[in-house]
């Protein structure tokens, strides 16, 4: 089973990309924070990251630049956010992003793309 | 005059021709606060409605004409 | 220039050659659909972008034309030949706009001549058009002409229908039901259309049973200083209910402006709404779908109107409740659609419509059905499309300039995001690929590998192909905005670069700096030799031999270094002969009809690469053959045939690599050239004397066409004979080093063989000695070095010769041929001899000593000195003395 990471402050928006991901199969877990998010990425192994922006301690873009600098597999990470403008996708993907989804995500395009960012083939 | 150019309102009057934007822009953009008035307006060539919408003016008066008042609140008054 | 101008004009280069190619195709083949469709759409584009700048006569020549066929894809017009040429001349009329517009010239006006062009094209569609109907009139067989389908676009939404207001959804939803056609409809006017006259705001008010209207505009307004106000922006996005047909018929004069798009009516329901205000309603959730699944529809009804009443209207929850309502009379038994929209309560996000299961419930309407099949089917597209936007994203990150500490993080995750998304497509063996590319990426530090992997992989980036769509749908036409934005949001903070966008694959290097280069590497090439003199003058003038032996030593090193570069210099130099044989097509298609023969040109070996230089000076050469084969060489179709041969003729020009030479052939089935005409011709012309006409063999007399002077055209034609025959074609290839070969068979054809160095630039030449001084021989030329016996020399007839290999070889001391008043030096009783080959036999040349070879860039002769031809040139040696560089042809 693929394991994926939410990273998000919202609570709603944490329950709403948890309930999608975990219909469609996925081991789901949960960080609030950017902080907290590294913590798990070190400790365990993660097949994706979804990640918000906007989070206290350590935002998105932190978290990101700070995944990419460890020593473990780097997974694909999808950054999902309210900003549609250019400017604000290439931070993104300077921080370390692969994939960036504009808020609200509609869940077809969610597991689209999850599927694609983890290689499973469509049955 | 199709327009009728006031101290600090446009009046905009039945058919107003393409030929008519270059002056509209030019006074908008001397005076950005005018105010529209499309009272007496039955036509507008898209032109001047262009500027109209890049200069991002205050309407005063709607166009009587139903329709006419239908099509330029569809560019100028943008759903809330 | 700015970037995007230069993207422009590099493009349009590439599109007019292409339309080119095209259209000659089409003329092949007048019925192939798909071809008219190919070639409208490069035209599109080059007009679409012509507008993005102020280049009124091209987008005008090139509105026409995109007119005109237009007008041939529709079948309004029979595509011919008349056509063709009136095409082919505007693309040419472009193109030379595109040169003066890149030289800077803006001065003179060509707006008579676009004029001309425009009026020429629109004429065609008039007469055309005309003659069509009369034909369908008479025949009377009026097929019902279809609906345009490219207007109508099924899968993607054209525009969110969010900002209708609720209650303009709700009638357009109990419309759609009641069995009204509800359409999207966005109209794009074009961007020069009030100059057309057009007024698209009256336009879009014709459209009948207009519900809603947006008018927007396709990019953001610029500050009013800025604005263009007769530039037309303008977007209409329209939700109308009338039938298709209609709308077809109301924009039939610019049906590449607008896409229709039929309304599923479920993409109306979209609850609006402060979401704020209220707890996540989860009881009312609960009990709703206990309602729904207990089949208990007047239960549930009850419970979302009490909910309804206790709300403010405002409220998302109170808008997503209407529609429950509506939902609830009008599909009840769409339980799966009812589910949806209570389920969406939770999140207060919009329900996504394409994801509910609707095969569940039986469809309430049949409209429903099919749209719905319609979602489902169209799953796998887009898939595809979901993927390219993630490999767009992967290029744009590969694309970045900055170089963070989590560089090599970043990479990993690209790679990995390429594997996955490969292997999501059913494509496992491309990781391995993208492996090796990551592995030399992070030893490198650079994503370079990757980008090519991924650019390779996906072909062009998507970028021309959206810049293509642009102007095709409508809603790529918001993206230009974008598009252009991204051109010029030059901002350092994300080190994009316009060109980066393009093609970042190869780097464009202005020509001159690649010369600076080649001269540069030429004269190291030079110095570097002048490191043994060095070596030789440590040993000899101050005995310092270990001094010497480690120049000797370095200068191995610097000589490989230096070889390696010049190599890798050529490299860049390398361009391929298409650039030269691109023309041919049209030019072989022009001239034949010109003259009323048919000609089947082939060509062969395109991708044969050469030197810049030597690309470029066989093009003049080449266009003289191939316009005397036609000229002189093939018949015309009725002499042919008479003679027994197929109506048209071919023309083969063929280009293949010969280990470091570089092969042009132009091999015609024409006349063939008659040695005797020839022979008597280069003797009344005083190019051969009288021995020369009685013994000279039939192969060498045909040669004589080279001769100066000389030309077989009885008449001066336009075309070929402009008094100029072809000892230019001779004079151009040799300045190149190059030679050329005639043969011909009297009725069968003609066979020219041209054969070039690969590169010019640099020549190695053996230096000889003779009487003191010092010559350089170009080692193209030197066959062997012999010390010959003196009484190996036999005099035959007044010339020496001797026996080699078998061969008698005959020998010239080079002090006679440059009239130098000594005898040659002899070294125990024997005479060095340079054997040489010039054409084919090799002849040998007295020298007093031979030398080494050296690498030397040749300088042609000047002033005075440019007169005498038994020099090709001098070049600087590396001890500074000038070493003047025999012409073996002029000479032997």
């Amino acid at each position: 089973m693929k394991r994926i990471l939410i990273v998000d402050d919202a609570a709603t928006v944490r329950m709403y990309h948890r309930k999608i991901l975990v219909d469609a199969g996925y081991a789901v877990e949960e960080a609030v924070n950017g902080i907290e998010a590294l913590e798990k990425a070190i400790q365990t192994t993660f097949d994706l990251f979804v990640v918000d922006v906007n989070m206290p301690l350590l935002n998105g873009y932190g978290f990101l630049c700070e995944l990419r600098k460890q020593d473990v597999p780097q997974s694909p990470a999808i950054m999902v956010s309210t900003e549609a403008a250019d400017s604000d996708r290439t931070l993104a993907y300077q921080a370390g992003a692969n994939d960036y989804l504009i808020k609200p995500v509609k869940p077809k395009q969610l597991l689209t793309h999850v599927r694609l960012l983890l290689g499973e083939v469509r049955e | 005059m199709p327009i009728d150019y006031k101290k600090n309102q446009v009046l905009f009057r039945e058919i107003v021709g393409v030929e008519e934007a270059e002056g509209l822009l030019e006074f908008l953009h001397k005076r950005p606060a005018a105010k529209i008035d499309f009272g007496g307006c039955t036509h507008l060539h898209p032109a001047n409605l262009q500027v109209l919408m890049a200069a991002k003016i205050r309407i005063a008066v709607w166009p009587k004409d139903a329709n006419m008042c239908f099509w330029l609140k569809s560019a100028l008054q943008p759903e809330k | 220039m700015n970037p995007l101008l230069v993207q422009f004009l590099s493009e349009a280069r590439d599109t007019l050659y292409d339309i080119g190619q095209k259209l000659m195709q089409l003329e092949q083949t007048p019925d192939n659909a798909d071809l008219m469709n190919e070639l409208f759409r490069p035209v599109h584009t080059l007009k679409g972008n012509s507008g993005l700048f102020d280049f009124p006569e091209m987008t005008r020549v090139l509105h026409a034309g995109e007119d005109l066929m237009v007008a041939v894809r529709d079948g309004r017009v029979v595509y011919s030949r008349e056509i063709a040429d009136c095409l082919l001349d505007a693309m040419d009329f472009v193109g030379q706009l595109c040169d003066e517009i890149e030289q800077g010239i803006t001065e003179v006006s060509h707006i008579d001549d676009a004029v001309r062009l425009a009026d020429a094209l629109r004429k065609l569609i008039a007469v055309n058009a005309a003659r069509t109907d009369r034909v369908e009139s008479l025949d009377n067989i009026g097929v019902p002409e279809q609906p345009k389908p490219t207007n109508f676009i099924k899968s993607k939404n054209l525009f969110s229908l969010a900002p209708v207001p609720e209650t303009i959804r709700m009638d357009a939803f109990r419309r759609i039901l009641k069995g009204d056609p509800l359409h999207r409809l966005v109209y794009s006017p074009v961007e020069d259309c009030f100059f057309q006259g057009d007024d698209p705001l009256h336009q879009a008010q014709q459209t009948p049973d207009v519900l809603w209207c947006a008018i927007v505009a396709r990019e953001s307004w610029p500050n009013l200083v800025d604005l263009d106000a007769y530039r037309c922006v303008l977007v209409f996005n329209l939700l109308t209910a009338a039938p298709s047909e209609e709308l077809v018929e109301l924009y039939r004069y610019v049906p590449d402006q607008v896409v229709i798009q039929p309304v599923d009516p479920l993409h109306l329901v979209i609850p609006t709404g402060d979401p704020n205000g209220g707890p996540v309603y989860e009881d009312f959730v609960a009990e709703a779908l206990l309602h729904l699944d207990g089949g208990n529809l007047a239960s549930l009804g009850r419970a979302a109107r009490t909910m309804l009443e206790l709300s403010n209207p405002d409220l998302w929850l109170s808008s997503a409740l209407r529609w429950l309502l509506l939902l609830l009379e009008n599909m009840p038994s769409n339980r799966a659609v009812l589910r949806t929209l209570i389920e969406s309560l939770r999140t207060l996000t919009p329900p996504d419509w394409s994801l509910t299961d609707h095969d569940a419930a039986e469809p309430a309407t049949e409209g429903l059905s099919e749209n719905v099949t319609d979602s489902l089917n169209s799953l796998s597209e887009e898939d595809a499309f979901e993927r390219d936007v993630i490999l767009d994203a992967q290029r744009q990150i590969l694309m970045l300039q900055d170089q963070p500490a989590w560089h090599s993080g970043r990479l990993k995750a690209v790679a990995t995001t390429l594997i996955n998304c490969c292997a999501a497509m059913g494509e496992i063996q491309t990781a391995a690929e993208i492996e090796a590319a990551l592995k030399t990426g992070l030893e490198t530090g650079s994503g370079g590998l990757l980008l090519d992997w991924l650019n390779a992989r996906i072909g062009m980036p998507t970028l021309r192909a959206n810049l293509s769509e642009i102007v095709q749908s409508p809603q790529g036409q918001q993206q230009t905005g974008n598009v252009i934005s991204a051109f010029t949001d030059e901002g350092p903070k994300f080190g994009r670069r316009a060109e980066d966008q393009i093609g970042p694959r190869s780097l464009k290097v202005d020509q001159v700096k690649i010369d600076l280069l080649m001269n540069l590497i030429g004269e190291m090439v030079v110095s570097k030799n002048a490191l043994p003199y060095l070596a030789q003058r440590a040993e000899n003038q101050f005995g310092a031999r270990e001094v010497a032996r480690e120049i000797k030593a370095q200068y191995t090193v610097i000589n490989r270094i230096v070889e390696e570069m010049q190599g890798a210099i050529m490299q860049v130099r390398m361009m391929p002969v298409s650039f030269v044989f691109q023309r041919f097509p049209r030019l072989v298609r022009d001239i034949s009809r010109k003259l009323g023969k048919e000609v089947n040109l082939v060509l062969e070996g395109e991708e044969t690469e050469a030197d810049k230089n030597i690309i470029e000076s066989l093009a003049d050469p080449l266009i003289h053959i191939v316009r005397n084969s036609l000229d002189h060489g093939l018949e015309t179709p009725e002499i042919r045939q008479s003679c027994g041969k197929s109506a048209a003729g071919t023309l083969i020009i063929r280009a293949k690599q010969e280990a470091d030479r570089v092969l042009i052939e132009i091999i015609d089935d024409g006349k063939g050239i008659d040695p005797e005409v020839i022979k008597r011709k280069a003797y009344e012309k005083g190019i051969i004397d009288e021995t020369t006409l009685e013994q000279i063999s039939d192969r060498d007399s045909v040669n004589l066409v080279f001769g100066a002077g000389f030309s077989t055209a009885e008449t001066v034609s336009d075309l070929s004979g402009r008094g100029v025959g072809m000892d230019v074609v001779r004079t151009g290839v040799e300045r190149v080093n190059g030679a050329i070969q005639l043969e011909s068979e009297v009725g069968k054809g003609t066979h020219i063989r041209i054969s070039l160095p690969l590169s010019m630039a640099v020549t190695k030449v053996m230096i000889i000695e003779s009487d003191g001084q010092i010559f350089g021989v170009p080692m193209d030329h030197v066959v062997e070095t012999v010390r010959i016996r003196r009484r190996a020399i036999h005099t035959i007839k007044q010339s020496k010769t001797t026996v080699l290999r078998g061969r008698i070889v005959a020998l010239k001391a080079l002090n006679v041929l440059l009239e130098i008043p000594a005898e040659p030096r002899v070294n125990d009783d024997e005479l060095a001899v340079l054997v040489v080959r010039v054409g084919s036999e090799p002849v040998g040349l007295i020298v007093d000593d031979f030398h080494e070879t050296v690498d030397v860039i040749q300088k042609p002769l000047e002033g005075v000195l440019s007169g005498l031809s038994v020099y090709s040139g001098s070049a600087l040696m590396g001890d500074g003395s000038v070493l003047m560089v025999l012409n073996m042809k002029e000479m032997v």
